[in-house]
């Protein structure tokens, strides 16, 4: 557990000295955001279950970032709002896990 | 021992990655806060408070400087060029000229543009309050002095800047039976503008008030004749 907390401190403090991102791209970083966080949550709740697989939650956390990247840059192009569609679906997700990551503290 | 470290090292790595996406994002929405929009704002404030500072000391410059001449130049003088210059409220017999915009519904077809008072309906009743010796004159609440325009600006007339919808109120000291006399003449202008249903009411009064010129007068690119100065 000790890891991935160090791993967010350690990131915070890195990305406070990178560049910041400008404005055309900040939608697509902020679903990125939403996946990787989506990704973390389910590994957690993996982890709770016991059917933690790192191989899965790693190639999970990068290719639903990144797919969610691509996705969302079409739908600029074409001007879909894929945008919202795929915050609103990480964001389901992602309270999904934290009721399942809930319930399984509350029965141990 | 080492095989079993590496899956913690990746999550590790993953979550450094998670962080750096956070705190870029924070930074980033952060930064967008202060973009175009809100530091156009903050610069129009600034420069706001700035103009309204230096107005003030301006003002209290200007009453110094008017305590300071009062008394040693000849204040009759002064208030003969001002009064000249349009810088006195004047207040004397005269007529008022009411217009405003044409009740008559417009027949199809035609342009409703000619029952509109433009500024040149306005100048030509102010032209003829001159020509019939009009000593001041004003439009609505503006001053009318020699270098005022009175000009369309969208569906309203612009004087000294100031904007005004109809009706305007044209007020002119003089002779009021010369004055109301040149525009009610035959053909004159009264009578154009009645022909498109305009409304234009001419009243003499015994005392009308004209307020003075408030605006600021720059010469940018006219200079004093050197020997015109005293």
């Amino acid at each position: 557990m000790i890891y991935p907390i160090l791993g967010v401190l350690l990131g915070l403090v890195l990305g406070h000295f990178l560049p910041v991102v400008p404005q055309d791209y900040m939608k697509l970083l902020s679903v990125a955001l939403m996946a990787s966080l989506d990704a973390a949550f389910g590994g957690l709740r993996a982890a709770k279950e016991g059917s933690y697989d790192p191989t899965i939650f790693i190639s999970g956390f990068f290719v639903n970032g990144i797919f969610a990247v691509f996705l969302c840059y079409c739908g600029i192009r074409l001007s879909i709002d894929l945008y919202f569609v795929a915050v609103l679906a990480f964001g389901l997700r992602i309270f999904n896990n934290i009721a399942i990551i809930r319930r399984l503290y509350l029965k141990k | 021992m080492l095989h079993d470290k590496i899956p913690k090292i990746l999550l590790f790595l993953v979550c450094v990655v998670l962080g750096v996406m956070i705190s870029t994002q924070f930074r980033s929405t952060e930064s967008a806060n202060h973009s175009i929009a809100q530091q156009r704002a903050e610069d129009l404030s600034s420069r706001l408070k700035a103009t309204e500072k230096e107005n003030e000391t301006l003002k209290e410059k200007v009453k110094s400087l008017e305590e300071n001449t009062g008394a040693d130049v000849k204040g009759e003088e002064i208030t003969k060029l001002r009064a000249d210059s349009g810088y006195t409220a004047m207040e004397g017999p005269g007529v008022i000229v009411t217009v405003d915009d044409s009740k008559v519904i417009h027949k199809p077809g035609d342009n409703p543009n000619l029952y509109i008072i433009h500024d040149d309906d306005l100048l030509r009743i102010i032209n003829e309050l001159r020509a019939s010796g009009a000593e001041a004159l004003s439009l609505n609440k503006e001053r009318i002095i020699d270098v005022s325009e009175v000009r369309c600006a969208g569906p309203t007339v612009s004087v000294n800047n100031t904007r005004f919808s109809p009706p305007y109120e044209i007020k002119a000291i003089g002779n009021g039976k010369t004055m109301e006399g040149a525009l009610k003449l035959r053909g004159g202008v009264v009578e154009t503008l009645k022909m498109w249903g305009i409304s234009v009411e001419v009243v003499q009064k015994d005392n009308i008030s004209i307020p003075a010129f408030k605006g600021p007068r720059h010469y940018e690119y006219a200079k004093i004749k050197d020997g015109d100065a005293k």
